[in-house]
C-alpha cells in the first residue's frame, strides 16, 4: 500500500500520472516533463514534496547535538538561516544530505530525504543529549515547493510577513493563508524559490490558491529530477550513498574541517590520502541519454560509471553525472560513455552545467 | 482519448503506415507518443538500407523510456525525416504529419494487406 501525500486528491483531480517513489505515491508528471521543466525555469512551478522528512529538534543543547551529528555547524548558524549538510557515518560514508533551518536559539528544523527518513531519525536521535527532543513532523506536516523566477510574485500575498525580506538560504516561521507555517528560501531547482512547511490539512487550499495564479503550474518528479541534474545537485541513492565519502562526491566544500563531528576523523584521513575517484558533471555531444550504470571509458580503459543521465532541455544535449578516476576528473577531459546501444562522447564540465539559475536573485530585485 | 486516423494502416507495435503508391510513409501513433511522453532523441536509419518487416529501424527516446520502432513492411529506406533529429518534440505535437519517421519503398504489397485497419487498431488500444 503506497503512502499518499496531503495533496493526492489535488493530483487526481488535475490528471497527474502517479508513480511509486520509495513507497510514496507521487506525481511524475501532469502534462509533460519538458513543459514542466520550462515552467520552472521561466515562471513558477509547484512541487509536492510532502514525502520528505521534517524533524523538529529542540533544547538548549540542540545546536551542539546537531553540530556533532551533521557536518554543518548548527551552533554557528544565525537564527533564521539555513545550511546544507550531510549525515556521515564514522567511516565518512554519506548516510543522507539535509538542510537545517535555525528557527530559534534552541530550535531547528532538519529536512531529509524520504527514503532515508526513518533511518535518519533513528541515527540522529541516538546521538542527542538527554535534554534534547526531536519530533518527527512528517506525519502531520507536509511541504510544498514553489520554484521559479515568478515564485515570489506567486507566493508573496499568501504570506503574512514581507517575503522579500527572506534572503537566499534563510527561513522563518510565519503564517501562510492564515495557517502557521515555516517558509524558507531554498530549493532543488537552481531557481528563485521557496519551500513551505505547514500542517498537511492546510496544503490542498494553498495548492489551489497558488494555482489560481496564471504564472503557476504544477510540476512532477520527472521535471524535478531534470532541474536538479542540470544544477548537479546530487540525488541520494543515485549519485551518493553510504559507500561514498564527501570528497569523492565533491561535496566537501560544504564541510569545515576545524571542528569535530561524526565522520570528521575519517574525513581528515581521506583528505590526507586523497581519493581515487570523483563525482563529475559531463555534457554529451548528442541528445541520446547516457543511462545510469553505463561504463565511462577513457583511452580504451574503464575509468568510472554514470550515476545520473538525461536530455537537458536547457542545454539542448544529453548531460549527466558520474564517478571517474581522479586523473580524468578535470574540466575539458573527453570521455566515452558506453550506453546500452551505442558509445557516446562526453566532455567533463564545471558545475553547475546550467548557469542561468535565478536562485541568488537579490531581494531588491524581487519587487521590480 | 488517442487519435486514430481513418486513412492509415497500423501495427500492433503502434506504428502507422500511409501508402503512397509503392512507398510507405511510417510514423508512431498518437497512442504511442502519449505513452512514451516527451520525445527527446530519435535515431534514424541510413537511406538506401534494405529492411525486413519486423526489423528495428528507429530508436525513440523519451524522458521516460527508450523504444524501438519496427519496419511495418519490407523494402528499402528511401527517405528519413531528418528535421525531427533536432526537433523530436514534433513526434509529440504532430505524430501523423510533421512527426513522420521514414519512407520505405515497398517490396511486397501483400504485407500492406496484413496491417491493421483503423477500426482494428482502435480496438487494439481500447479506444473503440
Amino acid at each position: 500500500m503506497l503512502k499518499k501525500t496531503f495533496l493526492s486528491e489535488n493530483h487526481r483531480q488535475i490528471g497527474a500520472r502517479m508513480v511509486d517513489f520509495h513507497g510514496w505515491e507521487l506525481p511524475v508528471q501532469y502534462g509533460g516533463i519538458i513543459a514542466e521543466h520550462r515552467q520552472c525555469r521561466d515562471a513558477a512551478a509547484l512541487f509536492d514534496t510532502c514525502h520528505m522528512g521534517q524533524f523538529l529538534v529542540e533544547g538548549v543543547h540542540a545546536g551542539a547535538d546537531l553540530s556533532r551529528v551533521l557536518t554543518l555547524d548548527a551552533e554557528a548558524l544565525s537564527v533564521g538561516k539555513c545550511r546544507y549538510g550531510l549525515l556521515l557515518n564514522e567511516q565518512g560514508g554519506i548516510l543522507d544530505d539535509t538542510i537545517a533551518i535555525r528557527l530559534d536559539a534552541n530550535q531547528y528544523l532538519v529536512v531529509v530525504n524520504a527514503d532515508t527518513a526513518t533511518r535518519d531519525f533513528e541515527w540522529i536521535e541516538a546521538h542527542l543529549s538527554s535534554d534534547t527532543t526531536m519530533t518527527n513532523r512528517s506525519t502531520d506536516w507536509g511541504k510544498l515547493d514553489v520554484q521559479g523566477p515568478a515564485s515570489f510574485r506567486v507566493l508573496a500575498d499568501a504570506i503574512d510577513f514581507d517575503l522579500a525580506s527572506l534572503k537566499f538560504f534563510s527561513g522563518r516561521r510565519g503564517k501562510c493563508l492564515g495557517t502557521d507555517a515555516i517558509i524558507s528560501r531554498t530549493g532543488y531547482t537552481g531557481e528563485l524559490g521557496y519551500e513551505i512547511f505547514m500542517p498537511g490539512v492546510a496544503l490542498p487550499k494553498l495548492f489551489s490558491h497558488l494555482l489560481a495564479n496564471a504564472a503557476a503550474a504544477p510540476a512532477g518528479l520527472g521535471a524535478r529530477d531534470l532541474l536538479r541534474l542540470e544544477m548537479n545537485y546530487p540525488l541520494y541513492g543515485s549519485d551518493v550513498d553510504a559507500d561514498c565519502n564527501p570528497v569523492e562526491a565533491d561535496l566537501d566544500r560544504f564541510i569545515k574541517r576545524d571542528r569535530e563531528f561524526i565522520g570528521a576523523a575519517a574525513l581528515r584521513r581521506i583528505d590526507a590520502r586523497g581519493v581515487p575517484r570523483k563525482l563529475i558533471a559531463f555534457q554529451c555531444n548528442t541528445r541520446r541519454r547516457p543511462d545510469a550504470g553505463s561504463d565511462i571509458v577513457c583511452d580504451g580503459r574503464r575509468v568510472g560509471n554514470v550515476t545520473s543521465g538525461a536530455f537537458s532541455p536547457s542545454l539542448g544535449t544529453a548531460i549527466g553525472m558520474g564517478y571517474v578516476a581522479i586523473e580524468h576528473a578535470v574540466a575539458g577531459t573527453e570521455l566515452e560513455i558506453r550506453a546500452a546501444r551505442k558509445s557516446l562522447t562526453a566532455i567533463v564540465r564545471d558545475k553547475p552545467l546550467y548557469k542561468g539559475g535565478t536562485c541568488r536573485t537579490r531581494n531588491a530585485e524581487l519587487k521590480q | 482519448m488517442s487519435n486514430v486516423l481513418p486513412n492509415l494502416r497500423y501495427t500492433e507495435q503502434h506504428e502507422w503506415v500511409k501508402v503512397e503508391g509503392d512507398v510507405a510513409l511510417v510514423g508512431i501513433t498518437d497512442f504511442a507518443q502519449n505513452a512514451l511522453g516527451d520525445v527527446t532523441f530519435v535515431e534514424l536509419p541510413a537511406v538506401d538500407q534494405q529492411v525486413q518487416k519486423g526489423d528495428d529501424i528507429v530508436v525513440v527516446e523519451s524522458t521516460k523510456a527508450a523504444s524501438d520502432v519496427y519496419a511495418p513492411v519490407s523494402g528499402k529506406i528511401v527517405e528519413v525525416n531528418t528535421a525531427i533529429e533536432d526537433e523530436p518534440e514534433a513526434i509529440n505535437a504532430d505524430p501523423f504529419n510533421r512527426g513522420w519517421l521514414v519512407k520505405i519503398q515497398i517490396s511486397d504489397q501483400s504485407e500492406i494487406e496484413a496491417l491493421m485497419s483503423p477500426e482494428a487498431y482502435a480496438k487494439h488500444i481500447g479506444s473503440d
